[in-house]
């Protein structure tokens, strides 16, 4: 992927796996460690479109994503844009999971579509282990399975 | 009509697949193993309870997207292909509902033995929902070219 500019981390260490509407919560340093993006919209028809394309970071860190040639007009359309990383691993599977995913809407720019974030959820297995990404999500598995006792009960 | 060869390699060898749901309108996506099934067609995913939310947004909305873009680790060629279809939730067993996926589990990730012999430990991560997914539309880009119109596929 082609990068413009440079960008310095800011090193703030940003929760993951959480929701935050402020708009630089998208670090750049972070986003420019992935290849390209998958882009999704709602359909006309009620189903989430999905479409992988590159993307190019600005000098302000505006990301700016190649327009697929399926995409509708999407000026003003709310998208999630997933930034996916995996490493292969020669024996089988796969390690070093991260991902980035970015709601927002778009605009066109230049031939491009600049994503305006407004809200983010990521994990990076290296900063959050897996383990304690579990540990932290107990109190939703509690949820779910309570919400399958009246079935239980029945 | 049978699938193109590079559309099976894609559905039987690529590792994961970016899957879809709809939360009140806005699309909602993650990386996921998937396993698939030619006959019948079916796509299966597994989601611990402790990542269940996307299981809540299907519960009130099945409509799903499972787009495979990411060929890393599979040992084929880069294709993408989208598949949008309707998602059926099976949470009545959660302790063993998933593990006839298992072998297929198995074949992508073998270590995952080494996490079950510890199930004790992560016994909630081994609290799984089947999410099976029936194809509705198939849409595939050879060599993951987007810029050009993808191919439908009927499987």
């Amino acid at each position: 992927m082609e990068k413009w500019g440079y960008f310095q981390s800011p090193g703030g260490n940003h929760p993951l796996t959480t929701l935050d509407p402020a708009l630089d919560l998208v670090d750049p340093d972070r986003l420019s460690r992935f290849r390209y993006g998958v882009v999704t919209w709602i359909g006309e028809d009620g189903f989430p479109f999905s479409v992988a394309t590159d993307f190019l970071l600005s000098e302000n860190g505006e990301i700016l994503l190649k327009k697929p040639s399926t995409s509708p007009p999407m000026t003003d359309r709310r998208v999630g844009v997933l930034f996916n990383h995996i490493t292969g691993i020669p024996t089988g599977g796969y390690t070093d999971r991260r991902y980035m995913l970015v709601w927002g809407k778009v605009s066109d720019d230049k031939g491009f579509l600049k994503l305006h974030p407004e809200e983010i959820s990521e994990w990076d297995e290296k900063i959050l282990p897996f383990d304690k990404l579990c540990a932290a999500a107990v109190p939703q598995g509690k949820k779910y399975l309570e919400s399958l006792q009246p079935s239980i009960d029945a | 009509m049978q699938a193109p060869s590079w559309v099976r390699d894609v559905f039987e060898n690529y590792l994961i697949c970016e899957f879809t749901s709809i939360d009140n309108g806005k699309p909602v996506t993650f990386p996921l193993l998937f396993f698939y099934n030619h006959d019948p067609s079916r796509f299966t995913v597994t989601s611990s309870i402790l990542f269940s939310r996307k299981i809540e947004h299907m519960k009130k909305n099945p409509k799903v997207s499972l787009l495979f873009s990411n060929p890393e680790g599979s040992g084929v060629e880069k294709h993408t292909i989208l598949v949008q279809g309707i998602a059926k939730i099976q949470d009545s067993d959660l302790d063993h509902g998933w593990e006839r996926y298992l072998p297929m589990w198995r074949k992508k990730e073998p270590y995952i033995d080494g996490f079950l012999s510890a199930r004790e430990q992560f016994a909630w991560f081994w609290k799984r929902i089947v999410v099976e997914v029936e194809p509705e539309k198939i849409l595939a880009w050879k060599n993951g070219d987007t810029s050009k119109a993808p191919e439908a596929i009927t499987l």
